[in-house]
């Protein structure tokens, strides 16, 4: 067998271990303990038993946020499955000026915020390019309210998601295509396969793991997703707060100098609850199709 | 990229034809906040930026704007204190994520699904309301206000570690084993059959970290108290003053700390396509 | 070496203890309340923090700060200047980890959690002639119900004042001679507006806030500053006024959605006619819309102006009260506040400033003319936001006011829930 000491894989491992004891799990424990505290960032505060968890039931408000994030993740989890990994396949083949494109399609992902919120602005808004096409083929008497409604807003947010979501899914999906084997490809073009067939029949599976990878980390920051719903409402979530996230909801709580970190930190655990379910599942699929 | 032999690789006209309007039309959806970002910050000041329909194509195209940021601001040095986070962030994770995704996806050992599930585990611990303790951490530690403390909590990101597992778990079997029945070291298997096999997901490791780096604002605000300390990212903000507001000049601004990210990215993408597929296998 | 080995040993010891690394539980290193006095030498280091000053007023503050240093040979200043964003994390993180500087501008509301922990200093005890000095308006922002003392030495203070932009009014059937100066009549202007406007212009974009509440009778918190009680029927009768408004298209969709600066932006895009802001408003649009400056009318603010106030605070825990607070008083003093309000329209909160002519004559240009409009209105201006009002608290507000100017909810129903939810926050 292969000359490897015990102790080598643990050395290969152990600075990442460190990192993920120090800046992840710690944090993460300390979540736990203050979601049971009514604790102030600048101190003070103590231990309330399970207040927080019991504030939890009745606010109405994490209700429509965890509404809004199954909504958010079943629309996302599709869309950005699959789209990156077209648009990877359309940039893979090298054309003339293939770098242009591929760079101009990442653009987005490093795009700022105030300038993306100012341009869906004038895309979505009463006054906008989409109120006003519609008004002038006459689909539409009144502007519809992409920013205002609360579902049309969620939509509104979905959409930016994706959109920023392609490029940074696409990169991933293009050092993944370059695992798959062109001898195959090959060998199916040769038996007549269209290239549908060969996207199904073979791209697909050569991208398996990495489409699984893609499709946990969507839905985990589908589930987390917060400037997006910020950005596109000002911050103020929606009419009734009715737009917020699980996030958006922590960071009204926990931000500033007199932030509730208790209760913010329970939100977090329940954030945290509501993520492991998806991966969980994720994973067990992963397990059959193997 | 060497030349292709025919058969498979050439691309009839038509499908380029299809490929090329494919590709505009996924142009015309992402281009446009750089576009904007572009023509504003060469629009001079007379020109009205809030009209209802404002016009991609600056009136009296000028440099002022740029010009004007370097001089409101020292742009080089916040540049290059972020470069330096950057690039510590960015060496940190292609050490720490590659050997530590080479472990879990290569190597047998006690704990490793363990370990695999506490990292994979990360992606939905909450670190929303940490960051207050993050910096007492990183205090603790004698590194706040110092260009270290703010690359430190990045840079072994866990995400990245799961991109290089998923990365060197994709190598086919069949070689790993050769070299383990040959003898090889870990070290070697590494080097060898490892490393040659995973470039591109090195380089989107690269970028992610990199961009992660360059892009963040609240850390490192916090860890550096020293505003001649401050990153690139931070130091824009002093564009938006109290009194003073100027769009034109936020937009050259953000085109500057947009240019290494551009530039970082064109250089990488080649690389994205060095799998085994190319050629690596015979490493 | 050794300073890394205490470290490494304070983070182990926080592993053990559990959440106690100033990170929420406990007291982060109570200030051992220092009996502080001005007496005593002015020499040394001082550390001095402003808010978003930079790179407008370098030259300024950096000229105050030579003053000070010449005046106090061996006294040596480091001026930090913070971005204006997120400025309350990066105070917050200062404070929790025990490195507030000297001297550090914060906004009353800032101050009072500080207070509450015993981390900044009473400057009235420290300092018994600031009473005197400071307007009282400036003073009462810092003395917080509870606490006994005054947390910071005013600063600038500012005010609003309405602007209005005259080719959209006249345009629009409206006479910039006759603005409106009560509410009614706004909204009565707004329909005459709306007729020839049709919606892609309008007058009003202004979702009301707390401070409306306030300027409409409404008693905001209880006097104890305990609990919030703005869910009256003049409240609801005010919330109704602005729902109808809504209804009849005399707002637009925005202001759902809209911050406080949301109005402001409407007014810089000239897709209103109307909007309030301080005294530099026209200033600052210069470099902003260039275009607009000129068309802009300044008139006195509806109802109560809101007063604003920026206040130097010195920490409880520096190492040098005499030069901390003597450069807290030299930046604030009179002739360094004037020197300031030359640059910009602000205001200084010194007594001695009341008389200056400056600040009641106009230069006749329109940016003029709203600084004297402000400073006729400070002698009026009231704090009209609570100091114990959060972010948070600002949100929910808003959130549940925009729900019902919507029609989603009933205003009493947006209220009541609004109370209840600012009333957690409160106590939490």
């Amino acid at each position: 067998m292969t000359r490897q000491r015990w102790f080598t894989p643990w050395l290969l491992v152990a600075p990442a271990a460190v990192w993920l004891m120090v800046f992840s799990v710690w944090p993460s424990i300390n979540t736990v303990i203050l979601s049971f505290t009514n604790a102030k960032p600048l101190g003070g505060g103590w231990f309330t038993g399970l207040d927080n968890y019991d504030r939890l039931l009745n606010d109405s408000q994490l209700v429509d946020a965890l509404i809004n994030s199954i909504v958010y993740m079943m629309i996302c989890l599709p869309l950005l499955t699959l789209l990156p990994l077209l648009m990877a396949i359309l940039v893979e083949k090298k054309l003339p000026g293939i770098t242009f494109f591929r760079t101009a399609f990442y653009t987005p992902v490093v795009a700022s915020a105030v300038v993306v919120a100012l341009i869906w602005g004038w895309l979505l808004d009463d006054r906008g390019m989409i109120n006003g096409f519609a008004q002038w083929l006459g689909v539409i008497g009144e502007p519809l309210p992409f920013l205002t409604d609360r579902w049309l807003l969620l939509l509104s947010a979905i959409s930016l998601t994706v959109w920023k979501g392609l490029g940074y899914y696409m990169i991933i999906y293009l050092s993944a295509l370059g695992n798959v084997r062109r001898e195959l490809h090959e060998a199916a073009a040769v038996d007549g396969a269209g290239p549908v067939r060969r996207f199904w029949s073979i791209t697909v599976p050569g991208v398996r793991n990495t489409m699984l990878l893609i499709s946990v980390l969507v839905s985990v920051s589908a589930l987390r997703v917060f400037s997006e719903l910020y950005v596109l409402s000002n911050g103020t979530g929606g009419p009734g707060g009715r737009d917020m996230s699980v996030v958006m909801l922590i960071q009204l709580y926990s931000r500033g100098l007199t932030g509730h970190l208790g209760y913010a930190s329970a939100l977090s655990i329940v954030l945290l609850v509501i993520t492991i379910g998806p991966m969980l599942l994720l994973l067990r699929l992963n397990r059959r199709g193997a | 990229m060497r030349a292709r032999r025919g058969g498979f690789n050439t691309i009839s006209t038509r499908e380029k034809a299809v490929r090329y309007a494919l590709l505009l039309v996924v142009l015309a959806l992402t281009i446009s906040p750089f576009l904007w970002q572009l023509s504003t910050s060469l629009k001079s000041l007379d020109e009205n930026i809030y009209t209802a329909t404002p016009s991609f194509l600056p009136e009296h195209p000028t440099l002022d704007n740029y010009a004007g940021v370097a001089d409101t601001i020292p742009v080089w040095s916040y540049a290059l204190n972020s470069l330096t986070v950057a690039a510590i962030v960015v060496a940190g994770n292609l050490i720490g994520a590659t050997l530590a995704g080479f472990a879990l996806a290569k190597l047998r050992f006690r704990g490793a699904k363990l370990l695999f599930g506490l990292f994979l585990a990360t992606l939905v611990l909450p670190g929303e309301v940490t960051i207050i303790s993050q910096y007492v951490t990183v205090r603790g530690l004698g590194l706040a206000d110092t260009l270290l403390g703010v690359a430190l909590p990045g840079a072994i990101a866990m995400l990245n570690v799961l991109l290089m597992y998923t990365a060197f778990q994709a190598i086919p079997k069949e070689m790993d084993e050769a070299a383990v029945i040959d003898g090889a070291t870990v070290w070697q298997r590494l080097r060898h059959i490892g490393l040659p096999n995973v470039r591109g997901m090195l380089s989107v490791v690269t970028i992610f970290s990199f961009i992660g780096a360059w892009d963040d604002f609240l850390w490192p605000l916090i860890v550096l108290n020293d505003p001649d300390n401050y990153t690139l990212t931070v130091g824009l903000q002093y564009l938006n003053g109290t009194f003073a507001n100027n769009p034109r000049l936020i937009a050259a601004g953000t085109m500057i700390s947009f240019l290494p990210i551009v530039i970082l990215f064109a250089t990488l993408q080649r690389f994205f396509f060095r799998g085994v597929a190319e050629g690596a296998i015979k490493g | 070496m050794r300073r890394h080995w205490a470290g490494l040993a304070a983070v182990a010891t926080a592993l053990v203890v559990g959440a106690t690394g100033g990170c929420g539980l406990g007291t982060p290193e109570q200030a051992a309340a220092p009996t502080a006095s001005v007496a005593g030498e002015v020499t040394g280091k001082v550390s001095f923090q402003t808010w978003a000053l930079k790179p407008k007023f370098t030259d300024y503050v950096q000229g105050v700060i030579d003053g000070f240093e010449k005046k106090y040979p061996g006294v040596e200043v480091e001026w930090l200047d913070q971005p204006g964003e997120d400025y309350s994390e990066k105070v917050l993180s200062q404070a929790a980890g025990g490195n507030l500087p000297d001297v550090t501008n914060l906004p009353p509301e800032f101050g009072l959690p500080l207070a509450k922990q015993g981390l900044l200093l009473d400057v009235a005890k420290a300092d018994p002639k600031v009473t005197q000095e400071y307007v009282a308006g400036g003073l009462d922002a810092y003395r917080y119900p509870g606490i006994e003392g005054v947390y910071s030495y005013p600063w600038y203070l500012n005010t609003d004042v309405n602007y209005w932009n005259t080719e959209l009014l006249t345009k629009n059937g409206l006479d910039p001679a006759k603005l409106p100066t009560t509410l009614d009549e706004l909204i009565e202007q707004a329909r005459t507006f709306k007729e020839k406007a049709g919606k892609k212009v309008f007058l009003m974009s202004r979702r009301p806030e707390l401070l409306d509440l306030t300027n409409a009778g409404v008693q905001v918190m209880s006097p104890d500053g305990t609990r919030f009680t703005f869910n009256t029927p003049e409240a609801v009768a005010l919330l109704d006024k602005y729902r109808a408004a809504y209804k009849e298209g005399l707002l637009p969709r925005d202001i759902l959605t809209d911050t406080y600066a949301g109005n402001s932006k409407l007014f810089t895009q000239e897709t209103v006619a109307w909007t309030t802001g301080g005294g530099n408003l026209i200033t600052s649009l210069a470099g902003d819309n260039p275009g607009l400056a000129p068309k802009i009318v300044p008139s006195a603010a509806i109802g109560t102006p809101p007063l604003y106030v920026q206040g130097l605070a010195v920490s409880a825990r520096t190492k040098n009260v005499p030069a901390a607070v003597a450069l807290a008083r030299w930046v604030t003093n009179a002739e360094n506040q004037a020197a300031f309000a030359h640059l910009v329209n602000i205001f200084p909160s010194t007594t001695a400033s009341a008389n200056d002519p400056f600040f009641s004559k106009s230069d006749g240009t329109n940016s003029g003319d709203a600084k004297v409009l402000a400073f006729n209105s400070l002698a009026k201006a009231k704090l009209l936001t609570p100091v114990q009002v959060s972010d948070a608290m600002k949100t929910i507000v808003a959130q549940q006011f925009s729900s019902a100017i919507s029609g989603d909810v009933t205003s009493k129903e947006a209220l009541d829930e609004a109370v209840a939810q600012c009333d957690r926050l409160l106590k939490g």
